[in-house]
Parts: C-alpha cells; structure tokens; sequence
C-alpha cells in the first residue's frame, strides 16, 4: 500500500472505527508471519497476533504518523509480546524492529500468504486432508474414518498434496 | 514415491505436530522439501482464526460499537452479532477514544445554548408573526386654533411681549382673551388693585381665536409657577419684551415678533418653513387584542416636532382603536427628527404622522 494511501487510511480509522477493518485486513498477514517465527507453536501464534490487534485496536487513536510504516508500529506490539513470553520462558529482551526485519518478515508473510492460496486451489480430496491434518490436528485414524478412505489412502493423499504444494511454490520462487 | 516414503513421511508429519523434532537420518534428508512444506503448514494461521479474531475484535464488550462495519467486515468473518453498543461516556476503558472532561463541558454548553437559542427564536416568531411598518406619511392641512395661517412670501409671526421691569422671568399663566384693540395689558402681578377705570386685560389679536383661560394670568409658555411675576420686560404686559403684550415680542401680541397677534409659537409647513424629517423611527408594537383579532389599519396622529428634533403633543388625528392609537403614540413618541427650519433657524413645525399596522 502507498505510503499516502496508508496513511488515509489510518487517519480515516481513528475517526472512524469501521475503518479498522481494512487495516486489520492490510496488515493481518504480516503480523501473524512475524509472530509465528518467533512463537513456532501455532496456538500461542494465535494469541499472540489477536493480543496485538486488540492492542492496536485499543491504541490506535494515540498513535502519530511520524514517517514510519503503520506495520512497524504493528510489529513493535507484536515484538513487546513476544519478547514478554520469551521473558517468561527464558529472560530473552525484547529486541526493536529494524527495517532489514521488516523486510524478512514480508517475505515470510507472502510465502504464508501463497501457501494458503495453494492450499485453496489442491484436489478436492487433498485439500480436505491437509486442512484435517495441519489446521485441525486430526490423526490419520480419524480422517480416514470422516472421509470413509483407508489410512493408507489418506497417507498417500497426504504425501501427494505435501509434493504439489512443494512444487508449485517452487515454480513460483524460479 | 513407494509406501516406505508416504510411512516415513507420514512419520514426520506426526513429531512435527507434536511439536518433536523429526528423527534426523538418510530417509529425513530425501523427504527433507516435504518436510520443510510440511513445517510451514504447520505455522500457517488456521483459515478460520483470521475470521473468528475480527469477530472478537468487533464484538468485544466495549468494541461492539465499532463492528457495524458492513461491507467492510473483513470476508469470511462471520456476520452474526451485529447489535450497536455507544461506548460508556464516562468510562475510562482502554477501548475507547480518550474523553476530556473540559471538551464534554464546553460540548455541553454549546449544545444547551443552540437548544435555548433555537427555542427562543421559535417562540419569538409565534409571538410576533405580527411584523408592523410604520411610515411618516405625509404633512397634512391642520385646523389648529393655536397656530396662525403663514401667508406666504412674508414674514410670519406678529406676537408680543411686556413686563414691568421685574427681577424675575415671568410667570406661567394663561393669556387673555384677543380682541381688536387693548384697553389694558395682561399681568401676573396686578400693581394697582384700584384702578380709576378698570377694564379687561385683552391681546390684541383675531378674536374668533379662542385661548384657554384660567383664573391665574402668565405666559403660557414660561416654566416658573411660583412665585408670580410679570417678568423682566417693559410697558406693561407679561415677559422679556415690550409693549403690553404676553412674550419676548415687541407689542401687545403674544410670542415672538412684534405688532399682535400670535407669534412664533407652531409652524406649519410651507410660507419658508420646512419638513421636519424623521432621523429616527423605530417601529410600533402591535397591541396584543389587535394581533389577536388580526386587526389592521392606519391611525394619523398629529405632533409638533420642536427645534430639538423631539416629537411632543401627540394626538391621534384619527383613531384606530384597539390599543393601536396608544401604541403608535408610545413609537412616534420615541422619534427623532431633524427640525423644520424658518429663516435657517429651527423651528417648532406641526406634522401629520400617518403610522401603518399590517399583518404579514
């Protein structure tokens, strides 16, 4: 998003809340990214990023336009949390979001981006358990008995869906 | 693919999510790509979690104001609760705007004061749709006993004046009556109360004009009652001038000039004298019992505009009842003017005041 456009936007939100909705969908990818390399467990990612939009949500009348990308602003809620568990876990400090960060983290969050629209797009019968299997945790047993398939079948479905997605985000990054 | 590489990887799949590390071997590095797509499904958001945290977000106790998005609910968030929550004026919650305390007062104010002023207005219109124009119509003929016909091209006036020497300025009285010749001058103070023949102090002047008489003798137009006096003048008479007569003239006239008959006095317009103009003409109110009864007209009023521009001896000429008379002598009343002139000097000229009361 152009700077200006951001900025409208943002300003358009603290008057009016309704607005928020668009940054929330701006911006969602990339603070989830950003979490979910740092918290690798796909829950606490979860809280992780919803806290962070509740913060913003919460703050985002304080907030002043100084230049700075909005994500930025976004990122350094998010890496106030993150460090906070990581404080709880392992007293690591809380490290500030640079702009070499901000441009890994955009990476990452498009390739998650392109994943989920990969996923949208495999075989009927892959996609459903690819969704069971990572979104749902649901073990091989119990998708073979809700699609009415043999373990072996839904592992090679599995097996399948892992290469195509492999492949296609290969030929994506050539 | 063979059967051994869906089991190992299938293997991986489950330590990955458990959250253990892969068991690191020849048959991990063959399936290592998978593994790593794997790894990243992992991590990826659950499609329904983006969705379920807008929800949360706009549905949130004190948020719930804010997620009447519409259109712009992100998609695939789930359009349920919809419901409109204002958020606390007074609340102090992280999850509304900043309130100033001093902002909401003067908000208040400001609302309280368009409230009462938009109140006022409305009342002021209902009671006074009933806008009135007064006009200075034209200066009409008037039939006025006291005031001598201006012939034109000659000097107007005639009048007279007396007194016998007196330290004081003379006294307030009426004047005698007028007659062809005068056989004695009018006094205040009567010096000789036996005289060898009396006879009745008389101006001369028209005898069809009639004065007021009373039983106390002066000059109508001084300012002192008490104690009497026949003023400052000589000859006899009442006044500062001389010559038997009533005034500052010289005669046995009363007023200015000199010769008999009246003088100064009221002016009408024309022979060189001018039309006083109004400089000041605030309207007339309507009386309540003729706004009532939608009563419309016009009442004439006649008034002697002095040297000084004030209106006085308001009388309505021709009457319209209904309170209007009083109310448009109470306006004309309140009238400035700028003074009819004679000989460049102002002067006290009688006008006709035509005052309109319309309805509209």
């Amino acid at each position: 998003m152009h700077e200006t456009d951001e900025r409208r936007l943002i300003e358009a939100a603290q008057c009016d809340p309704d607005r928020f909705a668009e940054v929330y969908e701006a911006n969602f990818a990339r603070v989830y990214a950003y979490v979910a390399r740092r918290v690798p467990v796909r829950e606490e990612a979860e809280d992780v990023t919803a806290e962070v939009f509740q913060q913003a949500l919460a703050g985002l009348g304080r907030f002043e336009w100084q230049g700075t990308p909005f994500i930025a602003w976004l990122l350094g809620i998010a890496a106030h949390l993150v460090a906070r568990r990581w404080k709880r876990a392992a007293g690591k400090e809380e490290v500030p979001v640079d702009e070499l960060e901000l441009a890994v983290n955009q990476e990452h969050a498009e390739r998650q981006t392109l994943f989920s629209q990969l996923i949208e797009r495999l075989p009927e019968d892959q996609r459903r358990v690819i969704e069971a299997r990572f979104f749902r945790h649901r073990s091989i047993r119990e998708i073979a008995q809700e699609m009415g398939r043999s373990e072996g079948a839904i592992k090679q479905l599995q097996f399948r869906a892992l290469g195509t997605l492999r492949d296609q985000v290969g030929n994506r990054h050539e | 693919m063979n059967d051994f590489n869906i089991e190992k990887l299938n293997e991986h799949v489950d330590a990955l999510l458990d959250g253990l590390e892969p068991p690191l071997d020849a048959d991990t590095l063959r399936l290592s790509e998978l593994e790593d797509v794997a790894k990243e499904l992992s991590l990826l958001p659950r499609p329904e979690f983006r969705a379920s945290l807008w929800e949360n977000l706009a549905s949130s106790s004190e948020q719930r104001a804010f997620s009447n998005a519409g259109s712009a609910r992100p998609s695939g968030a789930s359009s349920g609760q919809h419901d409109v929550v204002i958020p606390p004026l007074f609340s102090s919650s992280s999850l509304t705007f900043p309130m100033r305390g001093s902002h909401l007062a003067v908000s208040f104010g400001l609302h309280v004061a368009a409230l009462a002023l938009i109140t006022a207005s409305g009342l002021w219109v209902v009671q006074n749709r009933a806008v009135v124009r007064s006009t200075v119509a034209q200066l009409i003929p008037v039939d006025h006993d006291y005031v001598m016909p201006i012939v034109p091209g000659k000097t107007g006036g005639g009048g007279g004046g007396g007194g016998d020497h007196d330290k004081m300025d003379a006294s307030h009285g009426t004047a005698p009556r007028f007659a062809a010749e005068q056989l004695t001058p009018p006094l205040a103070v009567v010096r000789n109360e036996h005289p060898a023949l009396p006879a009745e102090p008389t101006l001369v002047g028209p005898p069809d004009i009639v004065l007021p008489q009373s039983d106390r003798m002066g000059d109508p137009m001084a300012n002192i009652l008490n104690p009497p006096s026949n003023g400052t003048g000589s000859g006899g008479g009442i006044g500062s001038g001389e010559g038997g007569g009533i005034g500052s003239g010289r005669g046995p006239g009363i007023g200015e000039g000199y010769g008999g008959g009246i003088g100064g006095g009221v002016y009408r317009v024309g022979g060189g004298v001018s039309a006083p103009r109004p400089i000041y003409d605030p309207d007339p109110e309507y009386s309540e019992e003729a706004r009532k009864a939608k009563f419309q007209g016009i009442v004439l009023l006649t008034a002697v505009i002095g040297p000084d521009g004030r209106p006085r001896d308001l009388r309505a000429a021709r009457s319209l009842g209904m309170g209007l008379d009083q109310k448009a002598i109470d306006a004309v009343g309140k009238w400035r003017f700028k003074p009819g002139m004679r000989n460049e000097k102002p002067v006290s000229v009688l006008v006709s005041i035509e005052v309109s009361f319309r309805l509209y």
